[in-house]
């Protein structure tokens, strides 16, 4: 949050899903607790809302653009942990995680299964750049902001001497199918991997 | 073979659009950020093999570089460098050289351009980050990229003075001399590093941020290592 | 004394024209570039525009500047030099008059001539879970003044009420009041949230806010970093 008109009330809840059951709120609940130790992102959300109504200016830590989706029932997107900001109306987002590494370490690709009728805010580092799949598309794993539904996705290592490559872990994603790709133009990994020959010891 | 420069002048990504097969850009290892399923990527070593293993690996150099040819006509490849900012092409003739501070390449297109590594490699004038001047000669194109915007500057004869950690690269034409700003005093005190001193004729790019800086900020915020007992 | 500002708003570079012997005072990181006619001098703590032997140690160590800061003047004719932030984002210039005041948050005060003053305030409220301090340099005297932001900067002409966190804030000037509270009620929930320390600002004023938050980022980033010494 950078600003809000003062009316504006603050709750903080889990995101476990809309329709989630008791034993789902439970395991969501331990997931964000460990994932905010193990210095991961957490499940839990702000929800501004308030009788009077007012104004609230939200932005993402990274530089980049912000781009808004409105989702028309049936429609899924899928879009990357941490490109998703916000959303109104009555969207679901279900995580989904690419193993159970992902649990800890934040690796693979950790998703945001969107569905419902309402408008979803979703960030990227760098611009985004819009791909129409029609067929196979490769995107290393830390340049995906979204994708539709539609398309079907397999993450894989690259492997041998072919991870240097690709910054990060060598992980990419196989797009096939019908659909578009959400493309950011920077990686967090690769300013990492950037930085950390010039940091001091 | 196509190719255009887009999110630019913030974050600029360089999209290639391959029109026959055979067609092909050699790149800088992790540019990689999409590409079309019928591309064949062959990873080699700067300068060969043996002058790898020779070289030291230091900051800023990758010893990898990859070469992205298309199978087929219509395969896209999207490129980008790791730090936020802009990129730019230029076209070199026959001979012409170029100079360019090694962590601002991108990738090249022609089997005729030659990259010299060895040359120069005054090792002061990047601070001892690691970082070296390229020397680049035509004939073929190069995509360079800065940290921050790209600023050009015209040298004239009264000459111009800029933090090295700031600078992209520079035409021929200039002569340049390394120096810490403000003497010891300077270098201590007044937080910057070192300073080049242009002279001569020709065009200067400079980088409107610097990586040096950016890997101070963030240290204070690294986790701290866990004491071993 | 001119101050040009290109490649707005997130790589900004702002480029400082001096006439013959006029003079710029700038913090030290901030030199990109200049003409070869420059001299530039370190000025040391004992300097009265820079607050005095005690204001330099209290912005050296309370006030998230470098203890040292340069002038640079032009000599045998006009010159220019060029200063960046280092971090992406924009700068901006505050004319201010005499008999106002401005309140630059530490590490977005990047230059001035020396017809403003500048001294340490101390908010002294360090943000417990943000980790965010509060400390702001009060500008007084008269003349353009630089300031770097962390994203693109909102300029708020604010007659009323407005909570901002404190992350986000670049500069407020005076005829405004702030108070510091927790974002969400209970500390629990502060943690949780992500949201750290809020101001409440009242009265009217201007402020300048930034789009982006650099102890968010720092940590956003930081964590991801190979680990350090101690």
């Amino acid at each position: 949050m950078v600003t809000r008109t003062p009316a504006l009330q603050m709750e903080t809840r889990l995101n476990a899903g809309k329709r989630a059951g008791f034993f789902r709120v439970i395991v969501a609940f331990f997931v964000a607790l460990m994932r905010k130790f193990l210095g991961g992102e957490t499940m839990f959300v702000n929800e501004f809302g308030g009788p009077a109504g007012g104004e609230v200016v939200l932005a993402p830590s990274l530089a980049g653009h912000i781009m808004t989706k409105q989702l028309a029932p049936g429609q899924v997107l899928f879009v990357q942990r941490g490109s998703w900001l916000a959303s109104t109306g009555d969207i679901d987002a279900k995580l989904r995680f690419g193993g159970l590494r992902t649990l800890f370490g934040g690796e693979g690709l950790v998703l945001l299964e969107c569905k419902g009728v309402g408008d979803l805010f979703v960030n990227s580092y760098g611009g985004i750049t819009e791909v129409p799949v029609d067929g196979k598309f490769i995107v290393d794993t830390g340049h995906i902001v979204a994708f539709d539904g539609s398309l079907d996705f397999k993450v894989r290592s690259i492997g041998g001497v072919k991870s240097f490559l690709f910054s990060g872990e060598g992980l990419v994603c196989e797009f096939s199918g019908r659909g578009t790709v959400y493309v950011q133009s920077r990686n967090l990994d690769a300013l990492v991997s950037w930085l950390t020959p010039l940091l001091p010891g | 073979m196509r190719f255009d420069i887009i999110d630019a002048p913030n974050f600029a990504l360089l999209r290639i659009g391959f029109d026959a097969a055979g067609e092909k850009i050699v790149a800088e290892s992790g540019a990689m950020v999409a590409m079309g399923s019928e591309i064949d990527v062959q990873t080699s070593m700067r300068g060969g093999l043996l002058a790898a293993a020779k070289r030291k690996v230091l900051g800023g150099e990758s010893i990898f570089q990859n070469t992205f040819t298309a199978k087929q006509a219509g395969q896209q490849l999207f490129l980008a460098p790791p730090a936020e900012g802009d990129m730019r092409q230029k076209v070199l003739a026959p001979n012409e050289p170029f100079f360019l501070q090694s962590g601002a390449y991108v990738a090249h297109i022609g089997d005729g351009l030659v990259i010299d590594t060895k040359w120069g490699g005054v090792k002061g004038f990047f601070s001892g980050v690691g970082l070296f001047l390229l020397k680049i000669t035509g004939p073929g194109t190069i995509f360079y990229a800065s940290y921050g915007a790209l600023h050009e500057v015209n040298v004239g004869a009264e000459g111009y003075t800029a933090d090295t950690g700031h600078i992209v690269g520079f035409s021929h034409g200039l002569e340049y001399n390394v120096r810490s700003f403000g003497g010891m005093k300077g270098l201590f005190f007044s937080g910057e590093g070192l300073v080049a001193d242009f002279r001569g004729q020709g065009t200067l790019y400079l980088q409107t941020r610097n990586p040096s800086s950016l890997a101070s900020f963030l240290h204070p915020f690294r986790p701290v290592k866990a004491r071993n007992s | 004394m001119r101050f040009n500002t290109h490649y707005r708003p997130a790589h900004s570079l702002t480029v400082v024209e001096l006439g013959p012997n006029e003079t710029v005072r700038a913090e030290a990181s901030a030199m990109i570039s200049m003409t070869r006619n420059i001299r530039v001098a370190t000025t040391g703590p004992l300097n009265r525009s820079t607050g005095g032997f005690f204001g330099g140690l209290k912005r050296a160590f309370l006030g998230g500047e470098t203890f040292f800061t340069n002038t640079f003047t032009a000599e045998n004719g006009p010159g220019h030099v060029t200063l960046a932030p280092a971090l992406t984002g924009d700068m901006l210039v505050h004319e201010l008059a005499q008999n106002h005041q401005l309140f630059i948050q530490g590490g977005s005060y990047v230059a001035a001539p020396d017809s403003v003053q500048l001294d340490t305030k101390w908010q002294g409220m360090k943000g417990f879970f943000s980790g965010e301090s509060l400390f702001f340099l009060n500008a007084t005297g008269y003349g353009p003044v630089l300031m770097n932001a962390f994203g693109a900067v909102q300029t708020i002409d604010l007659d009323g009420e407005l909570i901002v966190d404190t992350g986000h804030l670049v500069a407020f000037t005076s005829g405004l009041q702030y108070t510091v509270s927790k974002a969400s009620a209970g500390w629990i929930k502060s943690f949780l949230s992500g949201e750290g320390f809020v101001l409440k600002f009242t009265g009217r004023g201007r402020l300048y806010v930034q789009t982006r938050n650099p102890a968010e980022y720092g940590r956003s980033v930081g964590r991801a970093l190979p680990p350090r010494e101690a």
